[in-house]
């Protein structure tokens, strides 16, 4: 099953690249088909075999490609095989207003196969393997329409992302120097517990910067605001789930099944990670209070959330990686909603700055008040879902013990008004009188846009009152039951 | 019977205002029934006494709890029946307004909210309640939509949004360091952090008191108080000025007398700070207010400085002090809510929010200059006016606890802040009685019944709890003799 659910979308972006110049209604049903199989394909997988390996290739006896769905690579790929339909689904309406669709929807299911390889790898060579290679599959989708300003983001995403990735690859290699084999265990690789410590630490670092990249951490988050150029389709699905998760699911990888809490823990590595996390946490909230774009607002908002989750995974212990994750979760579903809002404005209205969203809620009630919705959400007042995550993090934070937990708490609770300074502001604005008193015509988007609207909102409530068993779900997944 | 009323109580308001929200229209009977429901309703929880209710559990250790306490109820009834005056007022006040049904919603709303808060039952719940108050309440603020409106409707959001953050560091702290997950009459913190508190601790005390007292108007963030409160329409106003600042009050005292304890707290820094600091907020609102010639504005930061005397009371961590606080709850709600809807009137039906133009106005609009000049006199706390007394319970508490410096300084500052009140409350009514050889206001003619009746009753009231307060007080001893 998870075999095939790779291959679907592969074949289905060849087809589109083939025959996809031949008419738009094909093109279409081909993606929508291919990214529809795949969702399903990933949920038998992840309900019918689970802990099933499958080995791809091997390069040499260490190092092949292999695939597993583990705990926490089910929830990063349930996660991605939930979001890509209704994103597809966005990116059919928001397309309409862009040209070149052939490539585009090519790659973008190129990328979905790319992503769930990175969640059900099952050692770090095949996730560095294709940490890389999303890399490249994503790197045309910022380039998209080709004007100076894309390419300008597409090459700054190249050099950063390529460029830590080096940073990994060289954890990665030494990893098998030291160990033989960069299997995933929970707790991390036994070999490497006694290799020389100090040399350890070290290279948690180098792979923590590295994978970090696409966690967009300080300081090698600039590729992120400048991506936002792309299609909204992409900003949000892939540069606020999709690629950003698997950096923090890489380092999460790097830090819990690789070299292990035991051997980072209350060392100044894991300090060293946590002050960069809290850092960007706060640099990003303030970079985005003074940022008018709204996109790439969103952008530094999505780069301050990120870090929480790498805040959460640093701290090393299970309710750190509990707290993380579920913080991926719920992020995930808040953030693509709140840029696909953006990208509904940009195309209907065509405005893209904070101050001219004043009194849009006149013309774009539904998507307005989703995107109220949302900032509420972010900002993480009880019982949104975003107020579990904080809260699961604030008490891993505290119970942690470690030093930076208590001042990461107050970098959390600081961001928080950050975030209702940078989201609610505009909210409300919107829901102010407009300048300029022209006729008012409604110009909420179409059904295509308006599902991933009303399927998210509908999940966001539900998941307060499900928020529970996902909470246990997770525990499992750490080890904590 | 208890459990229903749970539900009950904040389930008539967020019902009406859900109703009034999307149907878009209201009638008058429709809100007094609401009101006057909510009232009853709020009574009959009193009636059944103590009592606790677990809401909902979204994840491990994330339970919210309803409960029902002496403290809570004295709040909860007294803003309901604030609320219910307001209310009535409002009727009439939006009368000549297209559709005012989204005030009326957001009205309702914020009711829930506060009864919701008063019922809260655990600092998590009581968080909750915060942060719905302050996005239930925000919107009328708007109400009417322009540059000004908007922008201390965002300035309101993000003062208590911070405000909740740093209360938030508390909650967080308190719950995992308290024996109890919820209210406790003398806090319930871990014995081992009593003797030798960690400097975290009074941190983590200190931030928390300070964020909740951004709803009170605790100096440094009072910021929002005078630029939020005179901007949106009058009853909204009023209760923000009458009731939502005492949703601070209430949590501050939440926080110290049933989550923290008096112990964690007495002869500490955080004490010394929290006292200097309300005393600060107690000058520094009088003497704006006399600065100020907006008569909605002035009594705004009128409320800057009455709410920071009931602060100063409830840090004081003694009982008579507390109680002076919990009475001047009470009578300052009565009172600022009675001048803020007779401002609202003379500016309505006066023609002028000037106070320098309100000279002889007096004449034309009798009952609502002497319901502001018994509110105020009150405010200024002469007797026989409820603001005598507890500001007379007050003074008693300061000098009573011995606290080195504060025991003779609170009273001082209670007497100069009280000559500033004077001065900024006398002139207008003097102004508007006897005019003198200046020109009379003659645009000014009667305000409505329907808005008299309300201020009249709050004022009348004002003067009735400075005659005859044995039930309240006795009341308010029930609660505190819990605490001490």
């Amino acid at each position: 099953m998870l075999l095939i659910a790779f291959c679907v979308p592969i074949v289905g972006s060849a087809l589109i690249f083939t025959w996809g110049r031949k008419g738009k209604r094909i093109r279409r049903w081909i993606a929508i088909l291919s990214t529809l199989a795949t969702s399903v394909f990933v949920c038998l997988a992840l309900f019918l075999e689970p802990g099933r390996s499958y080995v791809l290739l091997e390069f040499t006896s260490r190092m092949t490609i292999a695939f597993t769905l583990d705990g926490m690579g089910k929830v990063f790929a349930g996660l991605i095989a939930f979001l890509w339909p209704l994103a597809m689904l966005y990116a059919f309406e928001y397309m309409e207003h862009e040209t070149g669709e052939n490539t585009f929807f090519g790659q973008y299911l190129l990328s979905y196969s790319m992503t769930l390889l990175i969640a059900s790898s099952e050692n770090l060579f095949s996730l560095y393997f294709f940490f890389e290679l999303l890399t490249l599959s994503t790197v045309f989708l910022v380039a998209h329409g080709f004007s100076h300003r894309s390419m300008y983001a597409a090459r700054k995403y190249l050099y950063y992302t390529l460029g830590a990735a080096s940073l990994g690859f060289l954890s990665m290699i030494s990893v098998l120097v030291y160990s033989d084999t960069t299997t995933f265990v929970l707790g991390g690789i036994p070999a490497l517990q006694q290799a020389p410590h100090t040399m350890m630490l070290l290279l948690f670092v180098l792979g923590f910067f590295g994978f970090g990249v696409k966690a967009a951490v300080f300081p090698l988050h600039g590729w992120l605001p400048t991506a936002s150029v792309a299609p909204t389709p992409v900003t949000s699905l892939l540069h606020a789930v999709a690629v950003v998760n698997a950096g923090v699911f890489s380092v999460a990888r790097l830090a819990y099944y690789v070299y292990g809490p035991t051997l980072i823990s209350g060392t100044w590595a894991q300090t060293l990670c946590i002050s960069m996390a809290s850092f960007t946490i706060l640099f990003a909230s303030v970079k985005a209070v003074h940022e008018q774009h709204l996109k790439r607002r969103l952008a530094y908002s999505t780069i301050s959330n990120l870090s929480y989750m790498l805040f959460g995974l640093m701290l090393l212990t299970p309710l750190g990686l509990k707290a993380g994750l579920m913080h991926m979760i719920f992020h995930s579903l808040i953030k693509l909603t709140l840029f696909s809002c953006a990208g509904a404005i940009m195309v209907q209205t065509g405005r893209e700055y904070v101050q001219e969203l004043r009194g849009l809620r006149r013309q774009m009630p539904i998507v307005m008040t989703v995107f109220a919705f949302c900032a509420v959400e972010l900002v993480g007042i009880p019982p949104f879902i975003i107020f579990q995550s904080k809260w699961a993090l604030v008490t891993a934070a505290f119970g942690s013990g470690h030093v930076m937990g208590v001042i990461g708490v107050v970098v959390l609770l600081i961001s928080a008004g950050f975030t209702a300074a940078y989201l609610l502001k505009p909210a409300v604005t919107a829901f102010a009188l407009p300048i300029e008193k022209k006729p008012e015509e409604k110009r909420d988007p179409g059904w295509q846009m308006l599902t991933l609207f009303f399927v998210m909102t509908a999940a966001m409530l539900a998941l307060i009152l499900l928020g529970k068993p996902i909470a246990d779900y997770l525990s499992q997944v750490v080890g904590l039951q | 019977m208890q459990s229903i009323l749970f539900i009950l109580v904040p389930a008539i308001p967020l019902g009406l205002g859900v109703w009034f929200l999307f149907t878009r229209r209201f009638r008058a009977a429709e809100v007094m029934a609401g009101l006057v429901l909510s009232f009853a309703a709020m009574i009959a929880l009193a009636v059944t006494g103590d009592g606790m209710q677990t809401l909902f559990t979204v994840a491990p250790g994330v339970t919210f709890v309803f409960r029902s306490d002496g403290a809570g109820r004295l709040f909860a009834l007294l803003f309901s029946g604030v609320f219910m005056a307001a209310g009535f007022y409002a009727l009439t006040y939006f009368k000549h307004e297209i559709n005012p049904a989204r005030f009326f919603a957001f009205y309702f709303f914020s009711l829930f909210a506060l009864e919701s808060l008063c019922m809260a039952g655990s600092l998590l719940t009581m968080y909750l309640c915060f942060e719905t108050l302050t996005l239930c309440s925000f919107p009328m603020v708007l109400y009417d939509r322009s540059r000004e409106a908007v922008a201390a409707g965002i300035k309101y959001l993000l003062y208590s949004i911070a405000g909740a953050m740093m209360g938030l560091f508390g909650v967080i702290y308190l719950t995992l360091h308290t024996t109890s997950s919820t209210f406790v009459a003398g806090g319930s913190l871990e014995a081992e952090l009593l003797g030798n508190p960690p400097a975290l601790l009074l941190i983590a005390l200190f931030v928390c008191i300070i964020g909740f007292g951004t709803k009170a108007g605790l100096f440094p963030m009072h910021g929002w108080l005078p630029t939020a409160h005179p901007i949106a329409p009058t009853p909204a106003s009023a209760v923000l000025s009458g009731v939502i600042v005492n949703a601070g009050v209430l949590c501050i005292f939440r926080v110290i007398y049933f989550a923290a304890g008096t112990e964690a707290l007495r002869g500490t820094w955080v004490q010394t700070a929290l006292l200097s600091l309300s005393l600060l907020t107690v000058l520094i609102g009088s003497a704006q207010a006399l600065r100020q010639k907006h008569i909605k504005r002035r009594l705004a930061y009128s409320t800057v400085s009455q709410i920071s005397y009931i602060l100063f009371g409830l840090f004081l961590l003694e009982s008579t002090a507390a109680e002076g606080a919990l009475l001047h709850t009470v009578f300052h709600s009565v009172m600022k809510t009675s001048l803020f809807l007779c401002a609202g009137a003379l500016i309505m039906y006066g023609g002028t929010a000037d106070v320098d133009e309100m000279r002889g106005i007096g004449k034309k609009m009798p009952v609502t200059m002497w319901s502001f000049a018994i509110a105020g006199v009150g405010l200024v706390g002469i007797p026989p006016m409820s603001g005598f007394l507890s500001k007379w319970v007050l003074a008693q508490g300061a000098v009573q606890s011995g606290m080195p410096v504060f025991y003779w300084l609170g009273p001082v500052v209670l007497l100069v802040s009280a000559l500033l009140t004077a001065g900024y409350i006398a002139p207008v009514v003097l102004g508007a009685f006897f005019p003198g050889e200046q020109e009379i206001s003659t645009r000014a003619k009667r305000a409505p019944v329907g808005m008299l009746a309300p201020l009249g009753v709050l004022a009348a009231l004002s003067l009735l709890f400075g005659l005859y307060s044995v039930p309240l007080r006795n009341a308010i001893d029930t609660v505190l003799n819990t605490l001490f």
